[in-house]
C-alpha cells in the first residue's frame, strides 16, 4: 500500500470538499443564523487538514488498483464525517453518531434521517444537509477528476470504485474529459429542473433543496411531510419526472446530445427501466384505487411512489405504509431492483437484474442441451464470462450484507418490517422503509450501534461493497 | 487530436502510452479482452473490442471522426483494410504497418490505391538502422533528416580524441561540413553554442551530409574500424532487407538460419553475394569454425530476446569491434548498455518511432500548419523539426547573423535544391529551402516562433 499517495489524494479532495460548504455558508451568513460559525469552522477544518494531507510528498505516482479503492472508500468515511461537524458544532445534532449517520445519509443519497423535526433546522444547515445528494449523486472522486489537472491513466481505478454498475466505462478517451462531461451533464439537468420548479410557482430555497435532492436521488427534504408537504400535483409531476431522468444511465444523454438516438431506443436497460416504472404504476394505481376514489388520484400517488422508489430518492407524498399488500410488496421489489448503472440512483441495479435472468434461462437451456454453447448477450454484444461471474458474486454479497446487517440490527428488538425494511432501505440507499422506518418514520428510535451499522451499510450500498470491503480487509494493508 | 490505434500490440500499447501522455484522445480497437485490460488500466485511453476491419467497430471507435487512424495488427492485410475502411469513413491521416516483403515490391502501387497515408516496415527500417550503425560503427545512433541527405551520428567523445577539450568554434573552423547539434552530458542535454567546450565522455550529436560525416569521422581517426564483413544471426526478414540494401556495396555477408527451407529461399533470393549458412547460431562452434572473429560486425537476429543478447555479449568478449543486437522487449536496453553492448535495435520501438515522428508533426502541424517532421532525440530532450521556409516569409534572404533567432534553437541545417548547406552567420534562408532546427523539446510550433522579424541583431 502506497500510504503516502493515499493521503495526497486524500488531502487534494478533502480540500476540493470543503468548497462544497461555500453555498450553505453563504445562506447562513444572510440570514445570521448561529450555525453560519459552525459551518465556518467545519470548513476551515477540512480545508486545513486536507491541506495537510496534501503536503505529503508521494514516492511513486503509480495508483494500483489497491491504493484507487481505498482512497474511495476512505475519502467517502472521511468526507460524511467532516460533513456532519456542523450539525454538532451548532448542537442541533447533539450525537456524534448521528450527525455521521445523517451526513453519511446525505453524501450516499439515501435520505434516512435521525431528526424527528426537520422544520426546526435553519437554513443554512438544511441547505448544506440537502446539497450533500447532489455532490454524493454523481460522486466525490468524479468530480475531482473532472477538476483536478491530469491524474494519469491509472486514475480509471477511482471512477470505477466510485460509479455504479457492473463495468463503468469511459465516454471518451480521456478520463479527466469523461468526468467533465458527466458532471456537465447532471448539473445541465439540475438547472433545468431548478427552472421548472421556480416556474411552477416553488420558492428558490425549496426549489434548490428539491433539485439537489432529486438530481443525487437522495431524498432529503425541508420539511417533515417531505413533498407531501406541498399537496401540489405540479410539483408532484416535475420531482417526479426528473427522478426519473436522473435514474437513467447518463451515458443515455451523451448519446442524445450526439445525436445518436439509435443506441438509447435500442439500449435494453432503458426499455427494461421504463417498462417496469409503468407497468409497476399501473398495478399499484389500480390497487389503491378504492382508498383514493378516482383513478387520478390513485395514478398522481402512484406515480410519484414509484419514481421516488425505483430510483431510490425517497421522498414522500403518501404514507404507503397504509397501502394494501400488494402495493407495499410492489414498492419493495423496486426498491432491491433499483434504477440504471451508471445513473446516480443506488439498488442492484437493472442491468445486473437483467444479466442474472439470463443467466438462469442458460443453466436451463444447458440442462436441456448439455453440450449447448450459449454466449449472454446484453445489447447486441457478448457479456464477458468474467462480468457475469462477478454480478453474480456481487449479488450474493449483496444479500450476504442485508443479512449480516439485519442480524445486528435485531438486537434492538424492533419488529420484523421495520428491522428488516430499514437494512433494505439504507442499503439500497432509499431512505424509508415500512413499519417505523416509514415514509412519514424515521431512525431516531435504533440504537448506537445499529446506526453505525446502518451508516456503513449506506456506504457498502452507494460504492457497491467492493472498496469498503478492501478497506476492511487486512490483506490490503499488507506490505506485500 | 483523436486517435484510433487498431493492434494492441507492442507497438499500438508504445504509441498509445506515448500518444495518450502527449495529450491526444487516443482510443484502442483490439480483438484480445485481457490485452485491453492492460491498456485500460494503465493508460488514459478507450479501448473497443473487435475486429479493426469491421466498420461497426470502426464506427463505435470514433473512426469517421479520427484525426489520425494508425493499422498496427500483426496482419499485414487486415491493416490495410483497415486504413481503406477508415479512409471511406472520414479519417483525416491513416497509417499502416506491412511488413511482408512480397508487399514491399508493390508498396507504392498500394499505397495510391488503397489512399494510405504512411506505410511502415519495422523489419525493413530496422535493417537501414543496423546499416547505418554499421557504417559509423562507432556510432551510437544515427538518424537521418530531409529524405535522407542529412545525417545526425551520435557518439562518444574519446580521451584521445583531437576534438577532446576544444571548443566548439574552433571544431568548426578546423572540421568544416560538419555542426555539433546536441550533447548529453551525464543526463543533461545541452544545445551548445560556439563556446562550449568538448570533453571527453559526452556524446555529441553531429550533423551533415553523408560526406562530410564521413570525412569529419576520417579526419578524427575513426575511419580504421569500418565495417567490411558482418555475420548475421538468423534469417528472417530484417536480414533480407539488410542484405538487399547493402548488396554492391562491397560488404561480406553470412547469415547463418537453422531452419533448412528458410535458408534455401534466402540463397535463391540474394543470389552469390552472400554466405547463407544452415545451422544454430547460439552453438559456439558454429561461430567458431565461420570465422567470427574476422568479421567486422555481429548482428544478432535471433527470434529469442536471451539468445541475442548472450550471443552478443559472447562477440564482445571475443573482441568484436561492432556488435549489434535486437531486442524485442525495450525493458532491457539500459542493462545491455552497461554490459558493453550500446548498439541495440528494436523493431518495434522503431515502428513506433516512425510512426510516432509523423503524427507529432502533424499534431504540431494542426496549429501552425508547418512541420513536416519531428524528431525527438537526446533521450526525448531535444527536438529536430523540419520545415519549408514559405513564400514571403520575413527572414527570407536576410543572413542569419542579422536574424532575430530565438535563444536555445539552433538552425541547424538548410537543404536548398538537393544541396545541403550547414549554415554560419553569412547564410541565409530562401524561399523553398527545408530547414532543420535543433531545440530544447516542446518549445517551437512554427518557423515564425524561433526566427523573429529580420534586420536586428542579436
Amino acid at each position: 500500500m502506497n500510504i503516502r499517495l493515499v493521503c495526497n489524494l486524500l488531502g487534494r479532495l478533502l480540500m476540493i470538499d470543503s468548497l462544497f460548504m461555500t453555498p450553505a455558508l453563504l445562506v447562513a451568513l444572510f440570514d445570521g443564523t448561529p450555525d453560519a460559525a459552525a459551518l465556518g469552522i467545519s470548513m476551515a477544518l477540512t480545508g486545513v487538514i486536507g491541506a495537510l494531507l496534501a503536503l505529503v510528498r508521494p514516492r511513486s505516482d503509480t495508483l494500483r488498483p489497491r491504493e484507487g479503492f481505498t482512497v474511495v472508500a476512505v475519502t467517502w468515511v472521511l468526507v460524511s464525517f467532516l460533513g456532519g461537524l456542523p450539525f454538532y458544532i451548532s448542537g442541533y445534532i447533539p450525537s456524534m453518531i448521528d450527525c455521521f449517520f445523517e451526513t453519511v445519509s446525505g453524501f450516499t443519497t439515501t435520505g434516512s434521517t435521525i431528526l424527528t423535526n426537520v422544520e426546526a433546522l435553519p437554513r443554512g444547515l438544511l441547505l448544506w444537509r440537502s446539497f450533500t445528494h447532489w455532490v454524493g449523486g454523481m460522486g466525490v472522486l468524479v468530480l475531482s477528476l473532472a477538476l483536478l489537472p491530469r491524474m494519469g491513466g491509472r486514475s480509471v481505478f477511482l471512477m470505477r470504485a466510485e460509479s455504479p454498475g457492473p463495468s463503468p466505462g469511459k465516454l471518451v478517451p480521456r478520463i479527466g474529459q469523461t468526468a467533465k462531461i458527466l458532471y456537465a451533464l447532471y448539473l445541465g439537468l439540475s438547472v433545468i429542473m431548478f427552472f421548472m420548479l421556480m416556474l411552477c410557482g416553488m420558492n428558490w430555497f425549496d426549489a434548490f433543496i428539491h433539485t439537489v435532492g432529486t438530481a443525487g436521488t437522495g431524498g432529503f427534504s425541508n420539511y417533515n411531510l417531505s413533498v407531501g408537504h406541498f399537496g401540489n400535483p405540479m410539483y408532484e409531476m416535475v420531482i417526479g419526472i426528473f427522478l426519473l431522468l436522473f435514474g437513467v444511465n447518463f451515458s443515455m444523454y451523451f448519446y442524445l446530445l450526439r445525436g445518436d438516438w439509435k443506441t438509447v431506443w435500442k439500449n435494453s436497460e432503458t426499455r427494461l427501466y421504463f417498462s417496469i416504472v409503468f407497468f409497476s404504476i399501473l398495478l399499484i394505481a389500480l390497487n389503491i384505487l378504492p382508498q383514493y376514489g378516482s383513478f387520478r388520484e390513485a395514478v398522481r400517488y402512484s406515480f410519484f411512489q414509484v419514481a421516488t422508489i425505483i430510483t431510490t430518492a425517497g421522498f414522500g407524498t403518501a404514507d404507503f405504509n397504509l397501502w394494501p399488500m400488494l402495493s407495499k410488496i410492489i414498492l419493495f421489489i423496486l426498491m432491491l431492483t433499483g434504477c440504471c448503472a451508471g445513473s446516480t440512483g443506488g439498488g442492484l441495479k437493472l442491468i445486473r437484474v437483467a444479466m442474472l435472468f439470463k443467466g438462469i434461462k442458460r443453466e436451463i437451456r444447458r440442462t436441456v442441451h448439455p453440450r449447448g454453447v450459449d454466449v449472454i448477450r446484453m445489447d447486441g454484444k457478448a457479456v464477458d464470462e468474467d462480468i457475469f461471474s462477478s454480478v453474480a458474486l456481487y449479488f450474493f454479497g449483496y444479500m450476504a450484507v442485508i443479512f449480516i446487517a439485519t442480524l445486528i440490527v435485531a438486537l434492538d428488538n424492533f419488529d420484523f418490517e421495520s428491522t428488516f425494511t430499514a437494512v433494505v432501505a439504507c442499503f439500497n440507499n432509499i431512505g424509508p422503509g415500512f413499519g417505523m422506518v416509514g415514509p412519514m418514520g424515521n431512525f431516531s428510535e435504533f440504537s448506537g450501534l445499529s446506526k453505525i451499522v446502518l451508516s456503513v451499510c449506506m456506504l457498502l450500498g452507494r460504492l457497491e461493497l467492493y472498496p469498503m470491503l478492501l478497506l476492511m480487509s487486512r490483506r490490503t494493508w499488507k506490505r506485500y | 487530436m483523436n486517435i484510433v490505434i487498431v493492434g494492441d500490440g507492442k507497438v499500438g500499447y508504445t504509441l498509445a502510452a506515448c500518444l495518450a501522455k502527449e495529450n491526444h484522445d487516443v482510443t484502442i480497437v483490439d480483438q484480445d479482452a485481457a490485452a485491453l485490460e492492460k491498456a485500460s488500466e494503465t493508460l488514459d485511453v478507450m479501448c473497443v473490442k473487435g475486429n479493426g476491419a469491421n466498420v461497426r467497430t470502426l464506427l463505435e471507435a470514433g473512426a469517421d471522426e479520427a484525426d489520425v487512424l494508425i493499422a498496427v495488427t500483426t496482419n499485414d492485410e487486415m491493416n490495410m483494410v483497415c486504413c481503406l475502411a477508415a479512409k471511406q469513413l472520414g479519417a483525416g491521416y491513416t497509417v499502416a504497418r506491412i511488413r511482408d516483403p512480397e508487399y514491399t515490391e508493390s508498396l507504392t502501387v498500394l499505397q495510391d490505391k488503397l489512399n494510405i497515408d504512411l506505410v511502415t516496415n519495422p523489419e525493413r527500417a530496422t535493417a537501414m538502422e543496423i546499416s547505418r550503425l554499421l557504417r559509423f560503427p562507432f556510432a551510437i545512433n544515427v538518424e537521418t533528416f530531409a529524405h535522407g541527405r542529412v545525417e545526425m551520428v551520435e557518439f562518444r567523445v574519446d580521451e584521445f580524441d583531437p576534438i577532446a577539450n576544444m571548443s566548439l568554434i574552433t571544431m568548426h573552423q578546423r572540421y568544416p561540413g560538419v555542426l555539433c547539434s546536441a550533447v548529453l552530458r551525464g543526463h543533461e542535454a545541452i544545445i551548445p553554442d560556439g563556446r562550449h567546450i568538448i570533453r571527453a565522455g559526452d556524446r555529441m550529436h553531429v550533423l551533415g551530409d553523408i560526406l562530410s560525416i564521413t570525412n569529419f569521422f576520417k579526419k578524427l581517426g575513426k575511419d580504421t574500424k569500418r565495417v567490411r564483413s558482418a555475420m548475421l544471426l538468423g534469417g528472417g526478414h530484417i536480414s533480407y532487407y539488410f542484405a538487399k540494401s547493402t548488396a554492391g556495396m562491397g560488404m561480406n555477408l553470412s547469415i547463418i538460419e537453422i531452419l533448412p527451407e528458410k535458408c534455401r529461399r534466402l540463397s535463391e533470393q540474394l543470389g552469390d553475394e552472400v554466405n547463407v549458412i544452415c545451422g544454430d547460431a547460439a552453438e559456439e562452434e558454429l561461430l567458431e569454425q565461420e570465422n567470427l572473429t574476422q568479421f567486422g560486425a555481429l548482428v544478432c537476429l535471433l527470434d529469442r530476446d536471451e539468445e541475442n543478447m548472450m550471443t552478443g555479449l559472447y562477440a564482445v568478449r571475443r573482441g568484436l569491434g561492432k556488435v549489434v543486437v535486437k531486442v524485442d522487449r525495450p525493458n532491457y536496453v539500459d542493462v545491455l548498455s552497461d554490459m558493453g553492448l550500446d548498439s541495440v535495435v528494436s523493431p518495434k520501438l522503431t515502428t513506433a518511432d516512425t510512426i510516432l515522428r509523423s503524427v507529432r508533426a502533424l499534431a504540431r502541424s494542426q496549429s501552425s500548419a508547418v512541420v513536416e517532421k519531428l524528431y525527438r532525440v537526446v533521450e526525448d530532450k531535444v527536438e529536430a523539426l523540419e520545415f519549408t521556409a514559405k513564400e514571403g516569409a520575413p527572414y527570407l534572404n536576410i543572413p542569419l547573423s542579422r536574424l532575430r533567432i530565438r535563444k536555445g534553437v539552433l538552425v541547424a541545417v538548410l537543404v536548398r535544391s538537393r544541396k545541403i548547406i550547414i549554415p554560419f552567420g553569412d547564410d541565409h534562408i530562401e524561399a523553398g529551402d527545408t530547414v532543420i532546427l535543433i531545440a530544447r523539446a516542446s518549445t517551437i510550433g512554427a518557423l515564425e516562433d524561433a526566427i523573429g522579424e529580420g534586420d536586428v541583431r542579436r
